[in-house]
């Protein structure tokens, strides 16, 4: 559904995105993680038709982005950073608004279909001024949706909301995903990236590192298994099998690296009892993405 | 480019414009109202002239001829006020209120953009401009003999006509672009109130100059004036088509 090829964008002498290549398949939902200036809203903005790329090429719903900007523009839905909305028009006139510039046939069904669907129907005639910052993000969602685009970017869709408009948010982004809808989702919060990617990629200028958040955190770290102990051991030669990556000890704690815990754990479990270990609990050590991320991002600044 | 997109521009500009409060609608309504009814005054007090003779009123039409000159003056001056908070409005709104960049990002062309916010500022000040001079014919139907009023017709007509279908489009069109560049280019809109009136003020000041000089039965001077108001105009539509392009809005409008 989307397709870019060594985009790269220059502004002057300031390089924002360089080259970069990246498939999205139809239905994911795509994180783009970035600290700040690091080309994300460029590459957004290349992608959805709205700046041209400096070089490269960039093939979105089945549109050239170079030759069709204008196309493309119809066919994707953008939920910019801010919501961007007229604070003296109501919600309808807001709606009304885009809907003409999409030229809709159905405007006014689809308007009352979206205010319904996020809870601002009964609100639809007062000024976009007296809402709340949850509103105003509801209707900015609403007016990337009218026109029923198969290609979404949102743009920080949860920065600044309540936790509980940020959860409607998300629940409502995950709904849109089931709806097979592709989702290029720019975000600095790593647990909704957690939550609702099904891969992250991750820009700093160029595209450092794309996989699921799974793959992201085995590449950097493998896997680890964590075994907590009812008495500390002494780290012997015994306890160096040849799968064993690496084993540390931390008090009652042993940390043990792992290329496959499936099928080894077993093996791990028999030679600790073997050796005297008093098992408590064993699992899986889950790296949150800030650490991936964090890391990744300080690997390349070095 | 499609018309129902610009129309839609156009009606989203003026129903923001309508609710803008009172610095609106003064500008637009108020102001121009105030003006044209300070003009009937000096005939209010000309008295009833209807039953008066034909040598009377030709006798009459000499003292008061350069009363008819009075009214232009703000006939030269609604096309350049009227859109000036319009067309600052268009342009600071949409930077304050950060929506141009969803604008940017439907079908929408800047071409488009472009035309209708110029579009929505000069057709309100033409449409009150040739409404206040229908206005003033009208009540100066009411209050002078019909011969009067061919004689001012005679005299004045090419000035009137002039000012209406030259002037007025060419100001109209000169005051939104100029405020349209000059508040893509600043934050603030006091700043872009101020600057805009200063370019506002030369050509005002040439066209009062005309009447107080009383220049203005030789209508080539106001030709002229109008000569100099479309070379700049085609100008400033040079600059605001390089201020218009989509790269430039996103990154440089702050």
């Amino acid at each position: 559904m989307i397709i870019a090829e060594n985009l790269t964008r220059r502004f002057g002498d300031r390089l924002a995105v360089e080259n970069l290549s990246v498939e999205i398949a139809e239905g994911e939902v795509f994180g783009f993680l970035g600290p700040n200036g690091a080309g994300k809203t460029t590459t957004v903005r290349m992608l959805a038709g709205l700046l041209a790329p400096t070089a490269g090429r960039a093939v979105v719903a089945g549109v050239d982005v170079c030759a069709e900007p204008q196309r493309v523009r119809s066919l994707v839905g953008i939920l910019t950073e801010h919501p961007g909305l007229y604070e003296k028009l109501s919600a309808w006139h807001n709606l009304k608004f885009y809907a003409d510039l999409h030229d809709l046939p159905n405007a006014e069904a689809q308007i009352e279909k979206y205010l319904n669907l996020l809870g601002l129907w009964e609100r639809r005639f007062e000024p976009v001024g007296t809402f709340s910052k949850g509103m105003k993000q509801k209707l900015a969602i609403a007016r990337a949706l009218l026109h029923e685009p198969k290609v979404l970017f949102l743009d920080e869709p949860t920065s600044g909301l309540d936790p509980e408009s940020a959860k409607t948010v998300r629940d409502f982004i995950a709904q849109l995903a089931s709806e097979k809808r592709t989702i290029f989702l720019c975000t600095h919060n790593l647990y909704e990236a957690e939550q609702l990617c099904t891969r992250i990629g991750l820009i700093k200028q160029r595209l450092i590192k794309v996989g699921s958040p799974q793959q992201l955190k085995r590449e950097l770290y493998g896997r680890q298994i964590v075994v907590d102990l009812k008495e500390p051991i002494t780290l012997s030669e015994d306890l160096r099998l040849p799968f064993v990556r690496d084993v540390q000890a931390d008090g009652r704690r042993l940390l043990v690296q792992l290329d496959d815990p499936e099928a080894q754990n077993p093996l791990l479990i028999k030679r600790l009892v073997e050796l005297g270990a008093q098992i408590q609990f064993v699992r899986e050590h889950d790296r949150s993405l800030e650490e991936v991320y964090l890391d990744l991002i300080a690997e390349e600044k070095a | 480019m499609t018309l129902k997109r610009i129309n839609t521009v156009i009606v989203k500009e003026w129903r923001e414009a309508f609710k803008g409060g009172k610095t609106f609608w003064i500008g637009t309504v108020a102001l121009p109202l105030v003006l044209l009814g300070v003009s009937f005054f000096p005939f209010l007090y000309a008295g009833d002239l209807r039953g008066i003779s034909t040598e009377e009123t030709k006798e009459l039409f000499e003292k008061v001829s350069m009363l008819f000159l009075t009214p232009l003056l703000f006939f030269l001056m609604f096309p350049m006020v009227i859109p000036h908070s319009i067309a600052i409005y268009a342009i600071m709104s949409e930077k304050e209120q950060k929506s141009l960049e969803p604008l940017l990002a439907t079908p929408l062309r800047t071409d488009e953009l472009f035309l209708a916010k110029t579009l929505a500022s000069v057709l309100p000040a033409l449409a009150i401009t040739w409404i206040a001079f229908g206005l003033f014919l009208a009540v100066m139907q009411f209050l002078l003999p019909s011969t009067v009023l061919e004689l001012a017709w005679q005299q004045f007509g090419s000035i009137w006509l002039m000012t209406l279908l030259l002037f007025a489009p060419l100001a109209a069109t000169f005051m939104t672009l100029a405020s349209m560049a000059i508040a893509t280019r600043v934050s603030d809109l006091r700043t872009a109130q101020l600057l805009s009136s200063f370019a506002m003020l030369p050509i005002l000041m040439s066209a009062f100059f005309l009447i107080f000089q009383n220049l203005l039965d030789k209508p080539a001077l106001l030709g002229g004036l109008c000569a100099a108001l479309l070379v700049l105009d085609i100008a400033l539509l040079g600059l605001n088509v390089k201020l218009f392009r989509r790269e430039e809005i996103l990154t440089r409008w702050r």
